[in-house]
């Protein structure tokens, strides 16, 4: 029974481990509310760590074109990433037209889009750490491919 | 008896170091952001307003986060966060000794030209190059620009003679105050692009 018990134990610990991994970069929050009646309504929270994941897994030769378009500007990415990283919060475009309002800002190390228009509102939040490390993947497969 | 105790008393030893590190490491956690936040961060701030139509762009630019990023890019004439000018946009003039020259001077107005349609100011004022320029067909349009004279050395200070030390300017726009560098105005937009160390334009 006690054997059962630490075995038990052990899985539950192991999970709640991988669930710490998967969620250490935080989460990616997706969501669309269409305004018109029966409208669509989508809340997507997931780990921002399958992001990186996945782009490590895809097929090189898929990713082969947008790694190649991306190596010449990645010096100015990392300074831009790590810019962002060590800036305080802040929203860095605001776009107000009478039917549409627009921003786009710095909150606890995510980066958030506000839309919200007169068909939807739409709120995007990606840590930059995950956007991070997503496109180091994506400029490791050029140099993977070009090995 | 005694292991018993000895056991007992480490155990909560053990327990007592464990919830000092989740302490610690919570408080990490919430210091964390006020410590990466820089000291005494400037912002670099843009407004476009079209009241006419009720549009708005606003623009928020840690100065901090522009002079990381700038060096960074090289494409066409900038690099390392220079910019390249070439001679001939120039004109023969000799930047630098003009720069001296408007340095030294007292306060004044160095150049003002009206022509038919137009009205053009250059002038010194506290220690900033103003230039003003409106339009006389229609006084509602106007541009206004304040550039401190410690941000134009700073663009020549460390560059070649075929440089403008952008990186360098940015540096020196946060070193100083809070400043309005351009204010431009047409019969329905206005746009403004100054410096402060708030990080909103409220």
């Amino acid at each position: 029974m006690i054997l059962l018990g630490k075995i038990v134990l052990g899985m539950a610990g192991a999970g709640l481990a991988g669930v710490g991994v998967l969620c250490s970069e935080g989460m990616v929050q997706v969501k669309v509310i269409e305004k018109q009646a029966q409208g669509t309504h989508i809340n997507v929270i997931a780990p921002a760590m399958l992001a990186p994941i996945a782009v490590h897994f895809a097929p090189r030769r898929d990713l082969a074109h947008a790694a190649r378009e991306i190596q010449p500007y990645m010096p100015a990415i990392r300074a831009a990433l790590d810019g962002l990283r060590d800036s305080e919060d802040v929203v860095f475009v605001e776009v107000k037209e009478p039917d549409e309002h627009v921003i786009v800002s710095k909150s606890g190390g995510s980066i958030v889009v506000d839309v919200d228009d007169p068909g939807e509102t739409v709120h995007v939040s990606t840590p930059i750490r995950a956007i991070s490390s997503t496109i180091e993947q994506l400029a490791a497969a050029t140099s993977n491919q070009l090995q | 008896m005694n292991t018993m105790r000895t056991m007992k008393a480490m155990r909560k030893r053990a327990q007592l170091a464990t919830a000092l590190c989740l302490l610690a490491a919570g408080a990490m956690v919430a210091v964390a952001p006020a410590m990466a936040a820089p000291a005494g961060e400037k912002y670099l701030h843009v407004k476009v307003e079209d009241p006419s139509k009720g549009e708005s762009v606003n623009v928020n630019v840690p100065l901090s986060m522009a002079e990381k990023i700038l060096p960074a890019i090289n494409n066409h004439d900038l690099h390392d966060g220079k910019v390249s000018i070439h001679h001939a946009e120039m004109n023969g003039i000799d930047v630098r000794a003009l720069l001296d020259a408007v340095r030294n001077a007292a306060d004044n107005e160095f150049v003002t030209v009206k022509e038919k349609d137009t009205d053009v100011r250059v002038a010194k004022s506290n220690g900033n190059i103003v230039v003003h320029v409106v339009d006389k067909e229609n006084k509602e349009e106007k541009v206004d620009v304040t550039v401190p004279l410690k941000i134009v050395d700073a663009l020549f200070a460390t560059a070649k003679d075929d440089e403008l030390d952008v990186a360098a300017a940015l540096r020196a726009l946060s070193d100083a105050g809070d400043i309005l560098l351009v204010t431009v105005q047409d019969a329905s937009q206005k746009v403004r692009v100054w410096v402060d160390s708030r990080s909103t334009q409220d």
